[in-house]
C-alpha cells in the first residue's frame, strides 16, 4: 500500500493527509491549472465574451506577429523598461543594503524608511507619482523650475515616460534591499576578518566575499524582479493610459486592453500565452548561464 | 471522540445557519421586488442619481433599489470590462446606464430586453426627442439618458481682466475660428506678463491659459464636423479623416497647443483638472460636456458663463450621452422599466435637470415655455444657456455609435495618431493620412449594426 511506503501507519492516516493537503490541491487545480487549460483553450478561439466562442486554431498567434503593429511596440516598450529598471535596481538596493548593513547611527529609522514605499499601494504610490511628475504643477519640475532649471515633460513625452516609470520603479526597492540585506547578514564575520588579516582594504571584502556568497541571492532577486518588470501593468493604467502616443503602452497593458476594451479574450489570451514563454525563454537562459557566476556555500 | 463531536456540530450549526439566512431572504423577496440600478459618473453625478434612486423607492414601497455606482473614467474601459465580467458571469443587474460605444455589439446579442411594445403601450413614443431611442434593425432596445452636448465655459473675471469681450452666446453668430484665437491670446500670459507673439514670451512658464479643450474622441467630432469634415462614415464603411477638412480641424486643435502656446499640452497623464484651472482663475475657457455643469453649479467661488461654441465654417453640434437599457436577464422586467421611464421623466428627477447634469429628452422641455423654465430658471445655468446650448441641439448629430469596431478603431489607430498631433510630432496631415491608411487595412470597417 502506497500509504505504508510513504510512512503512513494507516489507512486513516493516508486518509488524513489526504485531506490536509487538500486546500492545496483544489487550489492548485481550481485556480491555477484549469484557468491555465482555459486560457490556453481561449487562446485558440475567437471569443468577444458576448456570443459564442469559435475555434479559429493558430489564427490569433499569427494575428498578432503579422497584422498587430501595436503588439512588437508593447513588447519594446516592455523590454526597454525592463533592461532598464533591472540593473539599475539591483546596483542601487545593493548599496542601500551595505550602508544599513554599516553601523550608522539610526540604521533602524533609514531601514524603515527605504522601506517604506514598499507598504504604500501601488495604486496610491501612482497617483503620488503622478502628481510628482506632472509638467506645470508637479513638485519635481516646481524643484527644477527654483534653481533656475527647465521643466521637463516627465511622463508627457515619449522620450521620458519609460524612464519616469524606472525612477518611479526604483523609488520602490525595499523589498530587495531587506533581502539582499538579510543575505549580508548571513555572510560569516570569520571570512571577512580573514581578508582584513591578510591586508585586503574593503574592495577585496566586497569583489571576494561579499559577491560571491551573495550571488544566490543576486540572481533571486535579478529573476523575481525582471518578470515582475516584465509584468508592468498598474503603472501605465493609471498614469498614462499606455501613452504618449502608446510610447508607454506595456506588453500587459495590451493585452488587457485586448480583453476588456475590445472583446478579443482570443488574442488577448495568445499574447498571455506569449509573454508565459518569453519570461520562461529568458529565466532558462539567466538560470543556464548563472551557473558561471553564482557560488553555493559546499558547492565544489 | 469529543473534538470530533464537537467539529460535526460546528458544521451542523453553520448549515442550519446558512438555511436560515437563505430563508429569511426568501421570506422578504415575496412582497417585495429588488432591482439593481447601475451608473458611472462623478461623485456628485453619483449623489444625484441616489437621490433620484430614492425618491422613486418612495413612490413604490414594494420595490427596492440597490444602487450599483462605478466611480467615472473618461473612455469608460473599467465600466466596459465590469459590464462584460457580469454578462459572463450571469450577474448583470437589471437595469441601468450602458456605455454607448457597446450598445449595438451587446445589443445585437440578446442582452437587453425589447422596448418598443412598452413604449407604444405608454404612449411615450412621440413625446421624446427622436434621437432619444436607440434602435437595432427596426427594434428598440434603449434610449439616452439625457441630451447631452458640447458647450464652453468662461470664467468671466479672467476675460475682463484680460481685455477680451463678452463672447456671443447665439450658436449659429459664435466667434469665428480666427476671432477666438485672437482673444486666447489676449487671455494667455506668462509669468513676466507676456503674451505669444510678445518679444520674450516664455511658452514654458505660463501661468495663465486661454482655452482647454477636453481631448477625448467624442469631443473632436464637432469641431470636425464645424470644419464640413468627419472621420468615419455613417456606413461604417468609409473613412474620411484623412480628407482635408478633418486635417484642418485636428490642426487647428493641435495648434492652439504647439503654435500659439494658449492652451495647456493635456496628455493622459496630466491630473490637474481645467476646471480647476477655470475656477483658480488660470484658464479663460473651458471646452467640454454639458454634463461638467453639474459640479460647476456648486463651485460658488466664481463667476462662470457660457459660450457659443467658436465656428470654423458652420455652427456644429454632437448629441453624446450614456445609453440606459433593461437587461434581458432581469426577473422584474415591468419594474425595471418603471424606474427606467421615471429616469427619463424630468417632472419625476426634475433635480438631475436643474442641477446641470442632464439636458432632458423629453420634446415638452424644449418647446413648452413653461416646461422650460423648470430646468433653466436657476442659479445654475448661466444667462444664455438656452441660446448657446439648448437651441444648438438643433445642429446636433448622434455621436456615431452604430458604427462597428468604432471604439477600437479609436483606440487602436484614431487616439494614438491625434496624440502624436497634440504633442506636436507629427502634423495633422500626416498622423490622419497614415492612420487612414491603417484603418483601410485593418478589416475593422465592418459597417453598422
Amino acid at each position: 500500500m502506497a500509504g505504508a511506503k510513504m510512512g503512513f501507519n494507516t489507512k486513516r492516516q493516508t486518509l488524513w493527509g489526504w485531506i490536509l493537503i487538500s486546500p492545496l490541491c483544489l487550489g492548485l487545480t481550481l485556480w491555477v491549472a484549469f484557468p491555465m487549460g482555459l486560457s490556453l483553450w481561449t487562446s485558440l478561439t475567437e471569443w468577444d465574451m458576448l456570443s459564442k466562442a469559435e475555434f479559429v486554431g493558430l489564427k490569433n498567434y499569427i494575428t498578432i506577429f503579422t497584422e498587430d503593429e501595436l503588439f512588437l511596440k508593447s513588447v519594446r516598450n516592455t523590454l526597454y523598461f525592463t533592461v532598464l529598471s533591472v540593473p539599475l535596481q539591483m546596483i542601487i538596493a545593493l548599496g542601500g543594503a551595505l550602508l544599513l548593513n554599516t553601523q550608522v547611527r539610526g540604521k533602524r529609522a533609514f531601514r524603515t524608511i527605504f522601506y517604506l514605499p514598499s507598504l504604500i499601494p501601488i495604486v496610491v504610490s501612482s497617483v503620488m507619482w503622478l502628481w510628482l511628475f506632472n509638467s506645470q504643477y508637479g513638485l519635481i519640475n516646481y524643484l527644477l523650475h527654483s534653481v533656475g532649471l527647465n521643466r521637463v515633460q516627465w511622463i508627457d513625452s515619449r522620450h521620458m515616460v519609460i524612464p519616469s516609470l524606472t525612477i518611479m520603479n526604483i523609488w520602490n526597492v525595499g523589498n530587495i534591499i531587506i533581502i539582499f540585506l538579510a543575505g549580508l547578514q548571513g555572510i560569516p564575520k570569520d571570512l571577512l576578518e580573514a581578508v582584513e588579516i591578510d591586508g585586503g582594504r574593503y574592495w577585496h571584502k566586497f569583489r571576494f566575499v561579499i559577491i560571491p556568497l551573495l550571488s544566490p541571492i543576486i540572481l533571486y532577486n535579478m529573476i523575481v524582479n525582471m518578470i515582475k518588470c516584465l509584468q508592468l501593468f498598474v503603472e501605465p493604467y493609471i498614469m498614462t493610459g499606455g501613452g504618449p502616443v502608446n510610447s508607454s503602452l506595456s506588453f500587459v497593458l495590451h493585452i488587457y486592453n485586448n480583453a476588456f476594451k475590445y472583446g478579443k479574450m482570443g488574442v488577448a489570451n495568445a499574447m498571455a500565452w506569449v509573454l508565459f514563454i518569453l519570461t520562461l525563454l529568458i529565466s532558462l537562459v539567466i538560470f543556464k548561464t548563472s551557473c558561471h557566476w553564482t557560488y553555493y556555500e559546499g558547492d565544489r | 471522540m469529543k473534538s470530533k463531536f464537537l467539529v460535526i456540530a460546528c458544521i451542523l450549526f453553520l448549515i442550519s445557519a446558512g438555511l436560515c439566512f437563505a430563508n429569511g431572504q426568501k421570506a422578504t423577496a415575496s412582497d417585495q421586488v429588488n432591482l439593481k440600478y447601475i451608473y458611472w459618473g462623478s461623485p456628485a453625478e453619483d449623489a444625484a442619481v441616489k437621490q433620484a434612486l430614492s425618491e422613486f423607492e418612495a413612490a413604490n414601497p414594494t420595490i427596492k433599489v440597490e444602487p450599483m455606482y462605478l466611480p467615472g473614467d473618461l473612455d469608460g474601459s473599467t465600466y466596459n470590462a465590469k459590464m462584460k465580467a457580469l454578462a459572463v458571469s450571469n450577474t448583470l443587474p437589471d437595469v441601468g446606464y450602458f456605455r454607448p460605444e457597446e450598445f449595438g455589439n451587446y445589443a445585437e446579442n440578446g442582452y437587453f430586453l425589447k422596448l418598443d411594445d412598452l413604449i407604444a403601450r405608454d404612449g411615450m413614443d412621440d413625446s421624446y426627442l427622436p434621437q432619444t431611442w436607440l434602435k437595432i434593425q427596426g427594434n428598440t432596445y434603449g434610449a439616452y439618458s439625457a441630451a447631452e452636448c458640447q458647450v464652453m465655459w468662461y470664467n468671466k473675471k479672467v476675460l475682463e481682466d484680460a481685455g477680451v469681450p463678452i463672447p456671443p452666446t447665439d450658436y449659429r453668430n459664435a466667434w469665428s475660428w480666427d476671432e477666438f484665437v485672437t482673444n486666447l491670446k489676449k487671455i494667455t500670459v506668462d509669468s513676466k506678463g507676456n503674451h505669444p507673439g510678445d518679444p520674450g514670451f516664455n511658452a514654458k512658464d505660463i501661468t495663465r491659459f486661454g482655452v482647454s479643450y477636453d481631448l477625448w474622441s467624442a469631443m473632436y467630432y464637432p469641431s470636425v464636423w464645424s470644419n464640413g469634415g468627419d472621420i468615419i462614415g455613417s456606413d461604417g464603411k468609409t473613412v474620411y479623416v484623412d480628407k482635408p477638412e478633418a486635417i484642418e480641424a485636428f490642426q487647428n486643435l493641435s495648434d492652439l497647443m504647439n503654435v500659439h502656446h494658449v492652451m495647456p499640452l493635456v496628455t493622459g497623464g496630466t491630473s490637474v483638472s481645467p476646471m480647476t484651472m477655470l475656477a483658480n482663475g488660470q484658464l479663460g475657457f473651458y471646452v467640454t460636456g454639458q454634463w461638467t455643469l453639474l459640479e460647476l453649479g456648486t463651485m460658488k467661488s466664481f463667476d462662470y458663463g457660457v459660450a457659443a461654441l467658436p465656428i470654423m465654417k458652420k455652427p456644429a453640434q454632437l448629441y453624446v450621452s450614456g445609453v440606459n437599457v433593461v437587461f434581458n436577464s432581469t426577473k422584474h422586467p415591468e419594474e425595471a422599466w418603471a424606474l427606467q421611464k421615471w429616469m427619463m421623466d424630468p417632472s419625476k428627477t426634475l433635480d438631475l435637470y436643474t442641477s446641470g447634469l442632464w439636458m432632458p429628452t423629453k420634446m415638452s422641455y424644449y418647446t413648452d415655455a413653461e416646461d422650460l423654465a423648470k430646468w433653466l430658471d436657476n442659479d445654475v445655468h448661466p444667462e444664455g444657456f438656452k441660446e448657446a446650448v439648448v437651441d444648438s441641439m438643433a445642429v446636433a448629430v448622434n455621436e456615431p455609435i452604430m458604427i462597428k469596431n468604432i471604439n477600437q478603431i479609436w483606440g487602436d489607430y484614431l487616439n494614438s495618431a491625434v496624440e502624436s498631433i497634440w504633442i506636436g510630432e507629427k502634423t495633422a496631415k500626416e498622423a490622419l493620412t497614415e492612420a487612414a491608411g491603417k484603418i483601410r487595412k485593418s478589416g475593422l470597417l465592418q459597417g453598422t449594426y
